[in-house]
């Protein structure tokens, strides 16, 4: 198939699905998807997957390993995560770098790690146990968060540290750094100049919602707005390498032709970085 | 290396989550109090979100202060163990079946709404399951019929799936069974109200072994009616079946599909 996007992906959504089977308005070079929300299933969606699958690589951002939780790491979930990679011949699997799970209940949200050392240790301990359970390395996303909890450390020494320990890759959420610089009051280039980006294996793009004056929140329900666009720029001209480029959006949905719009910048911005010859009208 | 979680890292994020569940904070290092109460909101809002899409019928029967009442409650005590937030609704049909007494006593129907409601996305959900080889063409009294193995079948005690919500009254206390079932190329779920002795027929043929023949022989000692009349009568539901597409076809290894 003839992609006019080589480096960017969608996130694959229940929403557009069918408009994106058929009218063929969107371009991406592979599609993300959530492994909670397609696995074990069969009928129409399961119909569609397949469909997605037949046309496109699928890349697999997971929501609830929780790999930061004090409670114990889900093995009978990740092996049905195997399963569903080795299925569709998964070559990316990313988590969130949070909790979403406590006291032995899910909360389906990204609730963020105190930035502290022996967190570090047991996070990182436990990407160790996936990726020797998967099989293969997995990537980490940096996360937005709103409030710092019992922080002794930053959280570029968070990161770096999670990512060193663990010997994982790193999701690079272009978004969350404009949205935590913002919110913490840090310089976002800064912040990106320490993180290791030599693990960077896959970038996350996205929109996100001011609510508070001096309060970000990372919705995924707005257009990537042009600051964190020229932070993308500066990341992929940091990058030692090409690596894929997704962008997301989750809620408040618009015209499939307004996400290939966005889609199309952020090629542009990767074919200059990266010395393609073309650019993507 | 020490990879052990500290006592207080872990209560640190223990109590994180417990506030965002119950709203009561208590001694979170660090935190930015006038923001925190946006992760309470925002996964307040996944969640309510995801019950009022699973349960667009039962939302509608409760007013506004019930539903939030309702949520909040399980939200705060109830501990999710789906890792699928679409799974996340029959947890909380079990929790209100459980603890929703109150509301039950106004809607004496409610749980038998929110199962019905989460059956119907259970069946659109589940995974294929591939039926016996069928052949298409056979007989219908001497043949085993093969059945959509795509289907749940639940006992009422109100007509939720036959009656508005708003319209069923405590006289309406019965037994009612519903088949629920995705039809194979459409994927799309049917329901259909099935009296005692359907059901019982369902049962019967899920079974696998038996031809209608011998299972009316059953049924006519089980019923006590004459097993010519419950031939009769059973045809036009059986020929609906087929035309539905619940009963497959006929179990026909030589002539198989």
């Amino acid at each position: 198939m003839n992609r006019a996007n080589k480096h960017i992906g969608i996130g694959f959504r229940k929403d557009f699905a069918e408009e994106f089977l058929e009218k063929k308005i969107l371009t991406p070079a592979f599609v993300e998807v959530a492994p909670e929300n397609w696995m074990g299933i069969g009928g129409y969606w399961k119909n569609i997957i397949d469909k997605v699958a037949e046309q496109y690589p699928i890349y697999m951002h997971g929501l609830s390993l929780s790999i930061g939780s004090p409670d114990p790491i889900d093995w009978n979930f990740l092996g049905r995560v195997k399963n569903f990679l080795k299925t569709y011949d998964i070559k990316i699997y990313s988590e969130h770098l949070s909790y979403t799970k406590c006291d032995n209940a899910h909360l389906y949200d990204l609730l963020p790690i105190p930035f502290r050392w022996d967190a570090v240790h047991h996070v990182s301990k436990r990407i160790r146990e996936v990726q020797d359970f998967l099989e293969r390395k997995i990537a980490i996303e940096n996360v937005s968060y709103y409030t710092p909890v019992a922080a002794e450390m930053t959280e570029a020494e968070f990161i770096n540290a999670v990512v060193a320990e663990a010997d994982c890759n790193l999701l690079l959420d272009v978004n969350n750094i404009y949205v935590n610089a913002f919110n913490h009051k840090y310089n976002a280039e800064k912040f990106l100049d320490q993180l290791p980006l030599d693990r960077v294996e896959y970038i996350h793009m996205a929109g996100h919602e001011q609510v508070e004056p001096d309060l970000i929140i990372d919705t995924h329900g707005e257009p990537i707005i042009i600051p964190v666009y020229e932070l993308f720029e500066y990341t992929v001209n940091k990058l030692p390498k090409n690596v894929p480029v997704l962008l997301e959006r989750d809620f408040n949905i618009p015209e499939l032709a307004e996400l290939q719009h966005e889609m199309s910048l952020m090629e542009n911005i990767c074919r200059r970085a990266w010395n393609h010859e073309h650019a993507v009208a | 290396m020490n990879t052990q979680l500290h006592e207080y890292t872990r209560t640190q994020q223990s109590s994180l989550a417990n506030y965002v569940r119950t709203g009561v904070l208590n001694n979170v290092e660090g935190l930015t109090e006038n923001r925190v109460h946006y992760y309470r909101k925002l996964v307040y809002n996944v969640l309510n979100d995801s019950l009022q899409s699973a349960f667009p019928i039962t939302y509608d029967l409760l007013d506004e202060d019930e539903w939030n009442d309702l949520v909040e409650k399980f939200f705060c005590n109830h501990n999710c163990q789906s890792n699928e937030i679409w799974k996340m609704p029959y947890e909380f049909c079990r929790f209100t079946k459980k603890y929703g007494d109150e509301l039950a006593l106004k809607y004496p129907h409610l749980n038998d709404l929110l199962l019905f409601e989460w059956t119907e996305i259970e069946v659109y959900m589940m995974e294929d399951k591939i039926p016996p080889q069928f052949a298409v063409e056979g007989n219908l009294l001497n043949d085993v019929l093969v059945l959509n193995p795509e289907f749940n079948i639940i006992k009422l005690q109100y007509p939720v799936h036959l009656k508005g919500s708003k319209e069923i009254k405590k006289d309406d206390q019965g037994n009612y069974f519903v088949l629920i079932y995705r039809e194979p190329k459409t994927f799309k779920v049917q329901f259909v109200n099935l009296s005692v002795y359907y059901a019982w027929l369902i049962a019967r043929l899920l079974e696998g072994s038996k031809p209608l023949i011998d299972i009316y022989e059953s049924a006519e000692e089980t019923f006590q009616v004459d097993k010519s009349t419950l031939k009769k009568n059973s045809y036009q539901f059986i020929t609906d079946m087929i035309n539905n597409k619940f009963i497959l076809g006929f179990k026909n290894d030589s002539n198989s599909k």
